[in-house]
């Protein structure tokens, strides 16, 4: 068994101290950057979220993000709301409203809605969303909404740079903390379990639809927070924002990083995009052709990510009584259906 | 409304579903046989439109090409489901993802390819018929009426051949056609080319009326899976049925509402109609 239960926590407080320290040695151009990962970590957070502990294939994360982007962006430009504690917020609570709407009508209600319905109907919500925004000259069309302003904090401008870095730092630990509570908790073992056998949980009294539908829901909002810092980070809110791009982005950060660790998911944000930096200038036109490439492998090779190579299995999931305890082997059904990052795959 | 316009209007809606049908019927034949939605069949209409926009850059002329795309990239599809597909076949989510990947690697080759322009590709004619007052552009009667002839072929493939009849056993029952002596995996193999091949011809079908860029497959591909899991995952008929449904919501709707909601209004109504009728419009018993 690789690692021992110690050595996500090992990671986990290790990168924290590497984010609080770097920006302080690093240019304006780098901590930029790195912010801009930070901000794409709360999406592949959302993702990871939904569908590492949730077991909600959510292929739309980017109608939830677009959507926090926008209504960042017209508050900003249209209403001279740049303060950030109310224009992120909202752009969290629009994202969380949507969604809690949307993941009511595909969770709830008698009949269960299969894997592959939820990730087409997700994928295609955001697809239309994307070509409404696209559509509507009302909201910039095409062309989006340019030259948002700086968010203010507390009467100063919180322009893109360390301020914002840690701005955007602190709203990610306190999402990631948020996020790594719940799916240790009780309310994190039943959503567990559902993914082992949902059937089995149902037997056992739970209604899993509510679990998944509140999941959905938070998945959401975190992605509309994201969307919001990222329109003010960028100064931009555009249809392409809303759309399936983003939304596999997000899947596939999740997908590289180690699907349901949560730290597999940002750590595949800055391993993507830092390759794409790098390898982008030097292989120009080849370089989205190498990442399906690489995508592919993973896919294929490595079912739990990067980090499936260095944490174990157990890790990733809650545990209920003594932790020192050696796990059972407990046979696994061959279900039809597929659990989220299947080891045994 | 006078009948000229009304006419053209059912006429473009006509069009607009053959090619979804087109579309669709590849992608349908492979979620129903082996439930996997393969997100690369984008690229695999795209590939066709470039085998036919290649046949006419090297002179063989852009019929010939057409002739081409389906075996060029029917052998696509069988190289994609041998290397990649086969291992997916009890992970449909991984499946989605890896044949996304897929996608994307051919995407960009062609993007590359095509060094980010996009391409006229002429169709073999292009006048117009004259009904009365009613032009119809006469390769969009073309489309439809091949449309028309590859459904029937590909229906007396399924229900009148040998093959046809191991796939369909295949569909129904994959363990026992196993044990009935079918080689499944080979069924599967074939029938993925076969889907592949399909996609192949639309791609090279449609390219004229649009251009070649590298993003004409994804254009199309939400739009495919939606009238595919609209019409019913399992039949023959229901993709077909499903393509008609969203081709006539996305040709009237534009009259009824203001055309940027109705674009958007067609996938709500899709998702919706999906989630109270999961099995689609034809329900297999």
């Amino acid at each position: 068994m690789r690692g021992s239960a110690r050595t996500l926590p090992a990671i986990e407080v290790l990168a924290l101290l590497l984010a609080t320290a770097l920006p302080l040695i690093l240019s304006q151009f780098q901590v930029i950057f790195l912010t801009r990962l930070l901000i794409l970590s709360l999406l592949a957070l959302s993702f990871d979220f939904a569908w590492g502990q949730g077991g909600v294939f959510s292929f739309g994360q980017g109608l939830f993000f677009g959507l926090g982007a926008y209504v960042a962006a017209l508050l900003a430009t249209r209403a001279d709301m740049t303060s950030a504690f109310v224009a992120i917020p909202l752009a969290m609570l629009a994202g969380l409203v949507v969604a809690s709407l949307f993941g009511g009508f595909l969770l709830l209600g008698r009949r269960p809605a299969s894997l592959i319905y939820i990730g087409m109907a997700t994928l295609a919500a955001s697809y239309a969303a994307q070509r409404l925004a696209a559509g509507w000259s009302k909201i910039g069309g095409q062309n989006g909404v340019s030259g948002v302003p700086f968010p203010t904090l507390g009467g100063a401008d919180l322009e893109p740079g360390r301020g914002f870095y840690y701005v955007a730092l602190a709203l990610l630990v306190a999402v990631y903390l948020a996020f790594r509570y719940l799916s240790r908790s009780q309310f994190g073992l039943v959503l567990a379990a559902a993914r082992d056998n949902e059937s089995r949980v149902g037997a056992l009294g739970y209604r899993t639809a509510p679990y998944k539908w509140l999941v959905f829901a938070l998945a959401g909002g975190v992605a509309g927070l994201s969307g919001g810092l990222s329109a003010f980070h960028e100064g931009f809110a555009g249809p392409n924002l809303l759309g399936v791009l983003t939304s596999t982005q997000a899947v596939l950060y999740v997908l590289v990083g180690g699907v349901g660790t949560l730290a597999g998911a940002v750590g595949g944000v800055f391993v993507m995009e830092y390759a794409s930096l790098e390898l982008s200038t030097r292989f120009a036109s080849a370089w989205p052709v190498i990442l399906g490439g690489i995508l592919l492998l993973v896919i294929m090779f490595l079912p739990n990510g990067l980090i499936g190579a260095v944490i174990s299995d157990r890790a990733r999931m809650p545990t209920f009584g003594d932790r020192r305890a050696k796990p059972k082997r407990v046979p696994v059904d061959v279900s039809e259906e597929e659990t989220v990052g299947s080891a045994s795959a | 409304m006078d009948v000229p316009r009304l006419a053209g209007i059912a006429f473009d809606v006509l069009s607009l579903s053959s090619i979804l049908v087109l579309l669709v019927l590849g992608m349908g034949i492979i979620v129903s046989m082996m439930g996997i939605f393969n997100l690369a069949h984008g690229e695999l209409v795209l590939l066709g439109a470039f085998t036919v926009y290649l046949a006419h850059k090297v002179g063989l002329g852009v019929g010939l090409g057409i002739v081409l795309a389906p075996i060029v990239v029917g052998a696509a599809g069988l190289l994609l489901e041998r290397s990649v597909v086969r291992h997916f076949y009890s992970r449909p989510i991984s499946a989605l993802l890896a044949t996304w990947a897929v996608g994307m690697m051919i995407r960009e080759s062609v993007r590359a390819g095509l060094h980010g322009r996009s391409e006229v590709v002429v169709a073999p004619f292009s006048g117009t018929f004259a009904i009365g007052n009613v032009y119809l552009s006469q390769w969009r009667v073309a489309i439809v009426l091949l449309t028309v002839a590859v459904i029937a072929a590909s229906y007396l493939l399924l229900q009148r051949t040998r093959v046809g009849l191991q796939v369909r056993a295949t569909l129904d029952n994959a363990s026992l056609a196993r044990a009935s002596g079918i080689a499944t995996g080979r069924v599967y193999a074939l029938t993925f080319a076969f889907g592949s091949a399909l996609a192949g011809l639309a791609g090279a079908l449609i390219v004229p009326l649009f251009a070649l860029y590298a993003d004409l497959g994804v254009t199309f591909l939400v739009r495919s899976f939606l009238a595919v899991m609209v019409g019913g995952v399992g039949s023959f008929e229901g993709p077909i049925l499903g393509a008609g449904a969203v081709g006539l919501g996305s040709g009237v709707l534009p009259w009824v509402v203001a055309p940027v909601l109705a674009d958007a209004l067609v996938f709500v109504i899709a998702i919706a109609l999906m989630r109270f009728m999961p099995n689609g419009l034809v329900h297999r018993g």
